[in-house]
């Protein structure tokens, strides 16, 4: 190849796709370089410390919610935070996907009412601030609840007042290993059961009725097992004792506040993927289904909605990521989640910016865990083309 | 075809590039010549960012020769080092406040601020510049108060701070005199019979979030042997008298001021709260400057002592000009006025010699800033009376 030939250099485009990216490379290096340094020569021009030591310092501060002690050092009280917000966005995430899927199939239907009430529900919703919305639950729903002297029970079971909102839950008395041993023997005993109705249905084509099966045995090897070993779990009724509400699961108003606004925003958004995955089926599909004579629940479970779901999942990945890290509002009515119980530390005296680094990679790490479950999910619903 | 003349500019400018590009034959040679040029290029980078750091810490020593302390206070958000210069020049003083906090900073209608607080940073002012009003207030979060030290943002935090040991240590800020005494306590409803801590175990207290009163409370009642009460912490004042009022917790804690202060703002009337009559802390609240210019943190202290001193002479904003030709030479001392034989005491503080008459004739004596925004909460003088009142306000001798 001759060099005259050749364009020169920066009009060649080899060379200038390497250029613009080695630039790009450089610029934003010598910006992240610039700013640590300038923090590191700041930090100690000031005497700031700029070490994670402070980790294993004692707290000093209660979490509402909790038995953390005020002696634990600071990392168990992120620890602490980091369940209060897994908690928060597992409930959410759960809470917004039926919720969500439930007012998109409605957004779709034939019945006026239920296609606008749905609409509505959308609109005001996704087009609200989150974080007045989580103000507005707190304010104007978990604090109106009646004061605890004067409890109200809406259902046998359910106590609601302005110090908790408590459901019935179960205990588990001694410990839990005997109890998660069980568990993993009726799992494992179920997938054998599955197989075993698997083989009979490729053998003599009667119908394999899978999931019945499972849940039977199941719950035969949850009896089985709760009589063994001497009735561990039992039921659990919130109750009022004085100035708490004590026993089966209690909510805080801080988190109800927050699950509720959580739930019903990402909901909204959640609807709307739905909804737009179910128009993106092609239409010939559902015609088929109906076709075929199925009800239209059956077109909706059977043929619909596993081709929505494979569409859905990506745009969905994305809102269970920003419900978790929205979670983060909880600060704004003191729910005690990773944010706002490193702001506690730092107000005692956690250094703010190494704090803020730690909470950042934690945020981090949740988010990519939720991406990696989702992006599982993704790959095992994709289609497979051949 | 667009070879040549149209291109020159370019050319001429990436000459370097090309002459090394034009070389070698190699594809390869080319890109490695491309990459070295761009790595010498950020290695220049790299050598001129270290010569900047260089020149500043230079400009640190040389400007901060006066109190010795070499290049460790070059902080101060691009001053060079030396805040008492850096204030002078700005002819202001950045006073870090909050504006909510009634009776200590609250920013008016008409954007006066007004409170104990605000005057001690007019105090400041008034001592440095000779103006009270060139005060810069800055509304600060109460977790944002120490990063805005650090960060230079302002030059003294007067915002009902207490003086800790870590906060000393680990937010590199350095306390000055207390201008006020508190201590950490607990106000009930009224109406819920409640007169002591004990009537409190296993209960609700809400507090504000973001200083050491969580901490308090728990240690308080773990010192105690009571049952721990759960304690939910709020970011803002406004929320926990929102949850207070709806019977969200039983009790509600902070400092014996604080709780004055809100008591007095309470929706249902100042009587439908009780504060009870325990305190369980001491909390000495402080203005504070950042560590490292102990000139500018003389300064400060002696601006404060100046009220202290001035009601124990029993000077007043209103009768300060009587005693410009006081007999008493300590007093014309402490007012920076020339005695019989004409000389005037310079202490040597950086400060005009006069410093301590314009704080009193701007702002007045501790008494009578206590008495116009402290008083009228209901507070008492309590540990805040003079020394020689049996308080803890002793200021050491102007000489």
């Amino acid at each position: 190849m001759n060099a005259a030939q050749r364009p020169p250099p920066w009009r060649d485009v080899r060379v200038r796709k390497w250029a613009f990216q080695m630039t790009v490379l450089i610029v934003v290096l010598i910006a992240v370089l610039y700013v640590w340094s300038n923090y590191q020569t700041n930090s100690q021009a000031s005497r700031v410390p700029t070490g994670f030591d402070f980790l294993d310092q004692p707290a000093n501060f209660p979490i509402a919610g909790s038995d953390f002690r005020t002696t634990q050092p600071v990392k168990d009280a992120l620890g602490v935070g980091v369940a209060n917000t897994l908690r928060a966005s597992i409930a959410g995430i759960v809470l917004a996907t039926l919720i969500g899927t439930l007012v998109g199939i409605a957004r779709l239907s034939k019945n006026w009412l239920v296609s606008k009430a749905a609409g509505v529900y959308v609109e005001t919703l996704r087009n609200t601030p989150l974080l007045i919305l989580v103000i507005f639950a707190y304010l104007a729903v978990a604090l109106r609840l009646p004061p605890v002297s004067e409890a109200a029970t809406p259902l046998p079971g359910f106590v609601a007042s302005v110090r908790g909102i408590g459901v019935p839950w179960y205990r588990i008395d001694g410990s839990g290993w005997p109890v998660a041993g069980v568990l993993l023997a009726a799992l494992l005993a179920a997938i054998a059961v599955r197989r075993w109705r698997l083989h009979i249905n490729e053998r003599s084509g009667a119908r394999a009725h899978t999931a019945w099966w499972m849940a039977g045995t199941i719950v035969a090897v949850a009896v089985v097992g709760q009589l063994a070993l001497g009735t561990p779990i039992s039921g659990s009724l919130p109750r009022v004792d004085g100035r708490m509400v004590i026993g089966g699961a209690v909510m805080s108003p801080e988190m109800f506040a927050l699950l509720t606004a959580l739930t019903l925003y990402t909901a909204s958004h959640i609807a709307e993927i739905v909804r737009g995955s179910i128009q993106a089926v092609p239409k010939g599909q559902g015609e088929a289904a109906s076709v075929l004579a199925l009800s239209n629940g059956q077109r909706m479970w059977y043929v619909i909605l596993p081709q929505a779901m494979r569409i859905a999942v990506p745009p969905l990945a994305n809102q269970y990521l920003n419900l978790t890290k929205n979670s983060s509002l909880g600060v704004a009515v003191s729910y005690m989640e990773l944010t706002k119980v490193s702001r506690t530390a730092i107000a005692n005296a956690s250094p703010a910016i190494p704090m803020l680094v730690v909470v950042l990679s934690m945020y981090l790490v949740l988010s990519i865990a939720i991406s990696l479950l989702t992006n599982l999910l993704n790959r095992r619903l994709k289609v497979v083309e051949r | 075809m667009f070879d040549g003349q149209r291109w020159a500019a370019v050319r001429a400018a990436a000459c370097l590039l090309k002459g090394s590009a034009m070389k070698y034959k190699s594809n390869h040679v080319r890109w490695l010549a491309l990459l070295g040029a761009l790595l010498l290029m950020l290695a220049a980078c790299g050598s001129d960012d270290s010569d900047a750091s260089d020149d500043s810490s230079a400009d640190v020593t040389s400007g901060d020769s006066t109190d010795g302390e070499g290049a460790s206070g070059d902080s101060n958000g691009g001053s060079d080092g030396n805040v008492l210069a850096g204030v002078q020049d700005a002819g202001v003083v950045r006073c870090g406040t909050r504006d909510a906090l009634p009776g200590f900073s609250v920013l008016e209608d008409d954007g006066s601020h007004v409170g104990f607080d605000a005057d001690f940073c007019r105090v400041i002012a008034a001592a440095v510049l000779g103006d009270a009003e060139a005060v810069e207030f800055v509304d600060l979060e109460t977790e944002a108060r120490f990063t805005a030290l650090q960060s230079g943002e302002i030059d003294v935090l007067v915002r009902n701070t207490t003086w800790t040991a870590s906060r000393d240590g680990v937010e590199a800020a350095t306390f000055l005199q207390p201008n006020f005494y508190d201590g950490q306590g607990m106000m009930v409803a009224t109406d819920s019979g409640i007169e002591d801590l004990d009537g409190l175990a296993g209960a609700v207290v809400c507090v504000a979030a973001g200083t050491t009163t969580e901490g308090n409370v728990a240690n308080e009642f773990a010192r105690l042997g009571l049952d721990a009460p759960e304690i939910q912490s709020f970011e803002d004042t406004d929320l926990i008298q929102e949850a207070f009022q709806q019977g969200r917790c039983d009790g509600w804690s902070s400092d014996v001021s604080q709780l004055a202060s809100l008591r007095s703002d309470y929706p249902d009337g100042p009587d439908a709260l009780t504060i009870l009559d325990v305190v369980f802390s001491k909390e000495p609240l402080a203005p504070a400057v950042l560590d490292g210019d102990s000139e500018w943190a003389q300064v400060v202290n002696w601006a404060i002592f100046a009220t202290i001193q001035a009601e124990e002479f029993g000077i007043t904003k209103a009768n300060v000009d009587d005693f410009l030709d006081s007999d008493d030479p300590s007093v014309m001392i402490f007012l920076g006025q020339a005695g019989e034989d004409g000389a005037v005491v310079d202490p040597g503080l950086g400060l005009p010699v006069d410093f301590a008459y314009q704080v009193v004739a701007q702002v007045g004596n501790y008494g009578e800033i206590f008495d116009a925004h402290l008083a009228p909460l209901g507070i008492e003088r309590g540990l805040n009376q003079l020394w020689s009142d049996g308080g803890l306000l002793y200021s050491p001798p102007y000489r």
